[in-house]
């Protein structure tokens, strides 16, 4: 109704200046009006109004103005032409207009959705999770559809079977409507309207194509006042489509992630294998030779040798055990969410435990110094665990630190207690320092300088276990000669009640 | 002297049964629970029994249970090293004392002595005197010598060191001696334990950092060392 108005208008016009001007301009003049009126006009008529109006409009101008006048006969070959003219010249010109009008609102109605698709893929692009961006998915479909729409997502690729817990399902779709929405996901097709399969539906079923499958379905329920035409079908489904790659591409980003994942735990546990393959051979070698020794040539040997023999398999059996120690501990703290048995301890009975046990295994081994600042605070820490890392580091430090001995301390730096092993020995060397903590893998190239034996498994096993701590492993060379090996371990605020016992 | 040794490796078994027998142990020997349950219930009981945690049929906790119930009889708990948690816990449950395998004969023999003189002291009369070193303590008078000259320590001190003296040459565990000295509902307070233990061994040690006497058992508590 409203675009009829200012047709009517114009129209109106158009007869009152033809009433006005009738007899000071001369009748061609005056037809240039009618034309003029019916091209304006046609900028509001749909096009078959506009040629009826034109049509009208002729033959009302034959009636007023063309003599003779008040009768639609005509008298002129020329009166005849210019009605013809008239005619044909509205109807071109209503045609051209309506035309170009339609072009417009194409474009625009282009250009709106272009903007639409490109907005919506920005926001993709933004999304960490794509399924979360449903409401955006709904909210784009807002103008095609009234009725509440239904979703159906799924994050990974489709389920073996229509599994409703494994997608998200927004809004409340009937048993049908399931089916339906699974159906269309696995058909990887639009049903509906215009579509070519289950044209009967009043609504259209739009899969979420991804490039190698679909990742759900949705349902829109038509609206006899919304124009269902093949294009707005495109448009939704070009929507659908954009979310269903976004899910695709997040679920190929998560499978490249997990198989990183598998290749380098993989990694880890072929260094482990190669570390552990090698470093539990050398300590078995010498217990089978030492025992088979005792158990082949037993007369023959003195006690003195015999005591010898078993002393040797006594300490490798001890070197095996602390291998074994050490790769279980670096197996359990690979792992994600490993439970520390965490307690408060005092850096006191940490250090003066290690000192004890590295007493017992080297009763004549180099000399020991153990130093503790003073008022250390108490650290949040696995006891055994730690003790396994400075352990190790005792072991290297009376092994391979020279004949001067090993101190041991302990330290406060800032937020954090650093416990060290130090010694004066050889260090090492530069282009180790980076790896001396890696699990070690033997290869081309790669021999240890001083054939450390079960030191990589245990440098790594120590910096697993500072890491496990929030704490950090580091080599430090010392301006003197010698090497540190440090763990510092963060320090944790203790509970008001210490203090209190401490008044005590 | 009798013990039942509760382990279901045959090889381990054997080597500790002769191991034992050298040093002349009876030794009875069970691969379960349930045989050890049923030799404790029809055989004479024994002085000592060595219990290794993880065994087919069961958690070993249920066994010291029925041993302290009936006889008083000193448990050695053999451990593997994650079976850390069960361990302790088997402590607190009243076991003795524990080993980590791999251990040696001597480790095991010494433990064993401990046991067996505490229970032997236990049928008779309670520790109250402990030397080691230069350190004396005499429980009943209230009073600790270091190298002759007197110490004075806090009633918490003193309470701590009298709970290790009783059971000197054992690991007793945090719980046991947070129970024991500051009360039932102070067992989780550790850090009261650490701060106790760092001043008694600042007035008892000749180095506190390099402790001689008052040992660290790392996650499982304090022993105070065998005294002559």
């Amino acid at each position: 109704m409203q675009r009829l108005t200012p047709a009517a208008l114009i129209w109106g016009g158009a007869w009152f200046a033809m009433f006005a001007l009738d007899g000071r301009v001369d009748l061609a003049s005056l037809a240039m009006l009618p034309v003029l009126a019916a091209t304006i006009a046609a900028l509001w008529l749909p096009v078959p109004v506009s040629l009826l109006t034109s049509v009208v409009a002729v033959a009302a101008f034959n009636w007023c103005f063309v003599p003779p006048r008040h009768s639609l006969a005509i008298d002129l070959h020329q009166h005849a032409l210019l009605l013809a003219a008239m005619l044909a010249l509205s109807w071109i010109t209503a045609l051209l207009v309506a035309r170009l009008h339609a072009e417009t609102r194409r474009a625009r109605r282009h250009a709106r959705e272009a903007d639409q698709l490109r907005g919506f893929a920005e926001r993709l692009r933004d999304a960490e999770r794509p399924e979360e961006q449903a409401a955006a998915l709904a909210a784009a479909l807002q103008p095609f559809s009234r009725a509440p729409m239904v979703q159906l997502i799924c994050r990974d690729a489709l389920p073996e079977r229509n599994d409703d817990a494994a997608a998200l399902i927004s809004g409340t779709p009937d048993a049908d409507q399931r089916e339906g929405l699974w159906a269309c996901a696995r058909a990887g097709h639009a049903f509906g309207p215009g579509t070519g399969r289950h044209e009967e539906l009043a609504a259209w079923y739009l899969p979420l194509r991804g490039r190698h499958g679909s990742f759900g379905a949705v349902l829109l329920g038509l609206d006899a006042a919304i124009d269902a035409d093949s294009y707005s079908r495109a448009q939704a489904q070009a929507l659908c489509d954009q979310i269903g790659l976004a899910l695709e591409r997040q679920a190929g980003e998560q499978a490249a992630r997990r198989a990183q994942e598998a290749a380098e735990s993989q990694a880890m546990r072929n260094a482990l294998l190669a570390a552990i393959s090698h470093d539990y051979r050398t300590p078995l070698a010498t217990i089978m030779s030492a025992a088979s020794a005792l158990q082949a040539q037993d007369a023959r040997l003195t006690p003195a040798q015999r005591q010898r023999l078993a002393t040797t398999i006594v300490d490798e059996t001890e070197a095996l055990a602390r291998f074994t120690d050490n790769t279980l501990q670096l197996a359990r703290l690979d792992a994600p969410g490993v439970a520390l048995r965490l307690d408060w301890e005092s850096a006191e009975d940490i250090v003066g435990a290690v000192a004890g046990r590295a007493r017992r295994r080297y009763p004549d081994g180099p000399r020991m110094r153990v130093r503790l600042e003073p008022d250390l605070p108490l650290l949040r820490c696995d006891a055994l665990l730690l003790t396994q890392a400075l352990d190790n580091l005792v072991d290297n430090g009376l092994k391979y630190g020279g004949e001067s001995g090993i101190e041991l301390l302990a330290r406060r730096d800032g937020d954090a207690v650093v416990l060290a092993v130090r010694d004066r020995g050889p260090g090492v060397a530069p282009a180790w320092r980076e790896r001396i903590f890696e699990v070690f893998q033997r290869g081309a190239g790669q021999e240890r300088p001083d054939g450390a034996r079960g030191a990589g498994i245990g440098l790594a096993a120590c910096r697993a276990i500072a890491r496990a701590h929030g704490g950090a492993m580091r080599y430090r060379a010392r301006s003197h000669g010698g090497a540190s090996f440090e763990i510092s371990l963060p320090v944790v605020e203790v509970p008001v009640a210490a203090a209190e016992a401490r008044g005590a | 002297m009798k013990v039942l040794l509760v382990e279901d490796d045959r090889e381990l078994r054997a080597t500790l049964k002769s191991a034992l027998e050298v040093e002349g142990y009876g030794v009875q020997t069970a691969a379960s629970l349930s045989e050890g349950r049923a030799l404790l219930s029809h055989a004479m009981p024994p002085d000592l029994v060595l219990l290794d945690l993880g065994l087919p049929d069961g958690d070993g906790e249920t066994l010291l249970e029925q041993l302290r119930r009936r006889h008083g009889t000193p448990v050695l708990v053999i451990s593997a090293r994650e079976q850390d948690g069960h361990k302790v816990r088997l402590l607190d449950a009243g076991a003795d004392d524990y080993l980590v395998k791999p251990f040696s004969i001597s480790e095991l023999l010494a433990r064993m002595r401990v046991a067996l003189r505490h229970r032997g002291i236990a049928a008779r009369a309670a520790v109250t005197r402990y030397e080691m070193g230069g350190l004396k303590v005499d429980l009943a008078a209230h009073r600790v010598e270091l190298d002759g000259a007197e110490q004075h320590l806090t009633p918490t001190e003193f309470k701590l060191l009298a709970r290790l003296v009783r059971s000197a040459g054992q690991v007793v565990t945090h719980r046991a001696l947070l129970c024991d000295v500051w009360g039932a509902e102070f067992t989780e307070h550790t850090q009261y334990l650490r701060l106790y233990m760092g001043q008694l061994r600042a007035k008892l040690e000749a180095e506190p950092a390099d402790p001689r006497l008052l040992l660290t058992e790392p996650g499982v508590g304090y022993r105070l060392i065998e005294g002559h």
